[in-house]
């Protein structure tokens, strides 16, 4: 159903979230309309090209986001979004995304972490993040293999001492040595990728404590 | 960092600062460029470049950025506010070609397919309105520090 154009105001912070190749489009209601039954559209372009494109999925949708991942997959094109908004009869001009560089503006979700401890050691074994994939059964990519450069930045926090050392690393195994025996310690992992500024997301905080000092422990008995 | 374009070689220049005063003009930056039906640098002038085609490749596009669109966007620079960022870029582009002539014009083979690619490039940016060429270029040094960054010994 036409509507009439210009009536309403645009949606507001249309934005591209995007995490591991996973790219939403995300955007607020139009001013004075939050909470009235508004629909949606979004189109989406690719630059260079010469026509925007609609996605089915994202017409006329009461949601304030629509994936656009698929249409959005290759990472080396540049692409802008944009969303008008319909309400009875009326509906507002289009508000439109900035240029979006998936493989300079994806944020690094955060890697595995895999911990073993020692009397005096903690050795860590970290998982790269996988990329977004289209279907379940696809093969997983992962985000190492798009980004050769991914490091991590691994912090360990004494709760003894209150003491946190933090290092840099490249590769996927680490061993942090001369702990305290007996005593819990606390590891917390972000991936990284030299280049644009990039939101980081570290992982989740995880304690371990190292293993009680066996030559006390034999004194003791 | 030290860069390796086949047989070129540059060291000096701290990518991470390129890409820092980029990131803060990106949104000021492209959202000048309206045409966005044309990509300048498209995947055919850049992708697949041969290692020693790109030390001519980069000598081309960076003496172009050099002489014709930091020199033409420099007053739009100082109007957006974005000159430290239009500096940092500008210097190390100046330094970096400077450190590629040499070595660039001892060598021939792969000249001439470098050239075709740049003149894909130049023939775009050409067949624009002056000033509008001059900000999409710009505004495509994004997919430049890219490409460049391929190069980077690790």
């Amino acid at each position: 159903v036409p509507c009439v154009s210009g009536d309403l105001h645009k949606p507001t912070n249309v934005t591209f979230i995007s995490i591991n190749m996973k790219n939403i489009l995300q955007w607020n209601p139009p001013e004075g309309l939050q909470g009235m039954e508004v629909s949606y559209t979004v189109q989406y372009f690719i630059y260079g090209q010469k026509k925007w494109l609609n996605k089915s999925e994202c017409r006329n949708i009461s949601r304030t986001y629509c994936d656009l991942s698929a249409e959005t997959s290759d990472y080396e094109h540049q692409y802008y979004a944009k969303v008008k908004a319909m309400w009875r009869t009326n509906c507002s001009k289009w508000a439109e995304t900035g240029r979006f560089y998936p493989f300079l503006e994806t944020q690094i979700g955060p890697p595995e972490v895999a911990l073993t401890t020692d009397e005096k050691s903690i050795s860590i074994v970290l998982t790269a993040p996988k990329k977004w994939k289209k279907n379940p059964e696809e093969s997983s990519i992962s985000m190492q293999q798009i980004y050769s450069n991914l490091k991590y930045n691994v912090s360990i926090y004494n709760t003894k001492s209150n003491r946190t050392w933090s290092q840099c690393v490249t590769n996927h195994t680490l061993v942090f040595s001369w702990l305290e025996p007996d005593t819990l310690y606390c590891v917390l992992v972000e991936s990284f990728v030299p280049g644009p500024p990039r939101i980081t997301h570290p992982s989740e905080r995880q304690c371990v404590s190292t293993l009680e000092d066996q030559t006390t422990a034999l004194e003791v008995k | 960092q030290e860069f390796q374009f086949g047989p070129c070689q540059v060291d000096g220049i701290v990518l991470q600062k390129l890409w820092q005063a980029f990131w803060a003009m990106k949104d000021i930056v492209q959202a000048q460029d309206n045409i966005t039906s044309v990509r300048l640098l498209r995947k055919e002038v850049l992708q697949n470049v041969s290692e020693t085609e790109s030390c001519h490749l980069l000598h081309a596009l960076l003496r172009f950025y050099v002489n014709t669109v930091f020199k033409n966007y420099h007053d739009k620079a100082v109007e957006f506010g974005i000159l430290k960022s239009f500096s940092t870029l500008a210097n190390n582009f100046f330094v970096i070609v400077s450190k590629l002539q040499a070595s660039q014009e001892k060598m021939f083979s792969t000249r001439e397919s470098a050239r075709r690619r740049f003149l894909l490039f130049y023939r775009a940016f050409k067949q624009l309105d002056r000033e509008a060429a001059v900000t999409k270029a710009f505004g495509e040094m994004d997919i430049l520090l890219r490409w460049m960054e391929k190069f980077n010994q690790l």
